[in-house]
Order: C-alpha cells, then sequence, then structure tokens
C-alpha cells in the first residue's frame, strides 16, 4: 500500500488503479502498436473476402446460365425470371469489377507516394 | 446478395401478371367452346390475388409481400342461349349455351394485365438502374 491511499478514498481508488494494483493493465494488442510488425493475416482475409465475392458472381452467373437454359432449351420456367437472373449476375459482376478497380487504384496510389 | 433491390417482389407480381395473362387467353380461345370434359359450355375463368410474405426486413420494420395466385373460379354468371338446331349440343328445343364469355370484358382485362405487366417491369428496370447508379458513385 502506498502512502497516498491514506488522504482520502477516492483518491486512493484512483490512485490505485493508476499504479494498476487492482487489475492489470491494460495491454494494447499487437495489430494496434505503431511500429509492430503486422503479420500476414490481414493480406489474406481480403484475398478470402475477395474469393468468396468472386465465388459468389461466379454462382449467380451459373444460376442465370441455368435459368436461362431452362427457358430456352427445356421450355420450362418463366422468361422474366431468366432476364432477372441475368440482369442480377450483370450488376454482381459489375461491382466485383468495381471491388477490383479500387483496388488497382489504391495499390497505384500507395505506388505514385514519394518515400 | 440482394444487389436490385424489390427485384423478387417484382419477379412475383410478374408471374402474377402472366398467369393472369394466360387465363384471360384461355377465356378467348374458349369463348365458342360449348363442351368440355365436366360437361356443358365452357365457364369464364377469374383469377384473384393475395399477398405474400416474403421476406422481412429486420426487427420490428414492415415485412415486405409479393403476391400470389389465391385462387382461378369459374364465372357464375349463365352463358347465352342461342337457337341452333343444327348445333352437335344443341338440347330437344334446338338451343345451344354458349359461354360466359364476354370478348369486350375479356379486352379490358387483357388491356390492364399488360399495362400492369409493363409497370412491373419498369420497376424492375428502375431497380437495376439504381443499383448501376450506386455502383458509378466513385467514378
Amino acid at each position: 500500500m502506498s502512502p497516498v491511499s491514506a488522504v482520502s478514498s477516492p483518491l486512493a481508488s484512483l490512485y490505485a488503479r493508476i499504479a494498476g494494483t487492482n487489475k492489470a493493465p491494460p495491454v494494447l494488442p499487437d495489430s494496434l502498436k505503431v511500429g509492430a510488425p503486422t503479420a500476414a493475416p490481414t493480406g489474406e482475409g481480403f484475398a478470402k473476402v475477395f474469393d468468396q465475392l468472386v465465388g459468389s458472381v461466379e454462382t449467380k452467373q451459373a444460376q442465370a446460365n441455368a435459368v436461362t437454359r431452362n427457358v430456352l432449351v427445356d421450355g420450362q420456367g418463366q422468361l422474366h425470371q431468366s432476364v432477372i437472373a441475368m440482369q442480377e449476375a450483370s450488376v454482381a459482376f459489375s461491382m466485383m469489377v468495381e471491388v477490383r478497380n479500387k483496388l488497382v487504384e489504391s495499390y497505384q496510389e500507395l505506388m505514385r507516394m514519394p518515400v | 446478395m440482394n444487389l436490385i433491390s424489390g427485384i423478387d417482389i417484382t419477379a412475383s407480381a410478374l408471374n402474377a401478371q402472366k398467369t393472369r395473362l394466360d387465363i384471360i387467353a384461355q377465356n378467348i380461345a374458349n369463348a365458342q367452346t360449348t363442351r368440355t370434359p365436366s360437361g356443358g359450355p365452357y365457364k369464364r375463368q377469374l383469377i384473384s390475388f393475395q399477398t405474400e410474405l416474403l421476406r422481412q426486413t429486420g426487427d420490428g420494420q414492415p415485412a415486405l409481400s409479393g403476391v400470389q395466385i389465391s385462387s382461378i373460379t369459374s364465372d357464375p354468371t349463365p352463358g347465352e342461349r342461342i337457337y341452333n338446331p343444327q348445333h352437335p349440343d344443341a338440347d330437344s328445343q334446338g338451343i345451344v349455351t354458349m359461354p360466359n364469355v364476354n370478348l369486350a370484358y375479356e379486352m379490358v382485362d387483357l388491356i390492364t394485365a399488360t399495362r400492369a405487366y409493363e409497370a412491373n417491369l419498369s420497376v424492375a428496370k428502375n431497380g437495376r438502374e439504381m443499383a448501376d447508379r450506386t455502383l458509378r458513385i466513385g467514378q
């Protein structure tokens, strides 16, 4: 117990808190430390997310393909469902291209940065 | 991933209106049909719609409803009775009961169904354009 703890109880608890006697001092996580070596997981994480995005775009295109094939070849299904599926696939593809453009743009911006 | 807003609702409406168009086509095609498997002349078919819960938008938010076909029923109005003893479906007095299809009504229904279909198509088109324009925010 430090000598200042006898002055007043609120102050004492404050000092105690500052001194870290009540609980362990908060530790900054490694990922937030400036200058700390950041490991690859963030990069891998984004690659995984982008992979999922590409996968879902591919799924949408395959769905559109299947529905259109149903309408044209098998004579089943509705025309509007086929067109809507194609439009959805098209919008999803545009979005994927947009994400990729943004990614390349930020990379180029980084490369242009004077060191 | 739902990129085009409201597209599933519009799709259900397009489906419903298309079925309505099919029913009208059936009514017009059978306007002179005097013999059916169930006996008697063809009965004009009427279609009615009902809402269909498609998805909940979130806690405490209104649910979004599409449309689906609730029933297809026969119009009970008696058909026109004409005197035509040569007709194979004439009764002993030579009277033939024609279907209760009124072509004028069917044409009006046809125009209504076509316009409703077009209205839903423009909803789909605008939904797609909204998504396209949203993707062009950064350009």
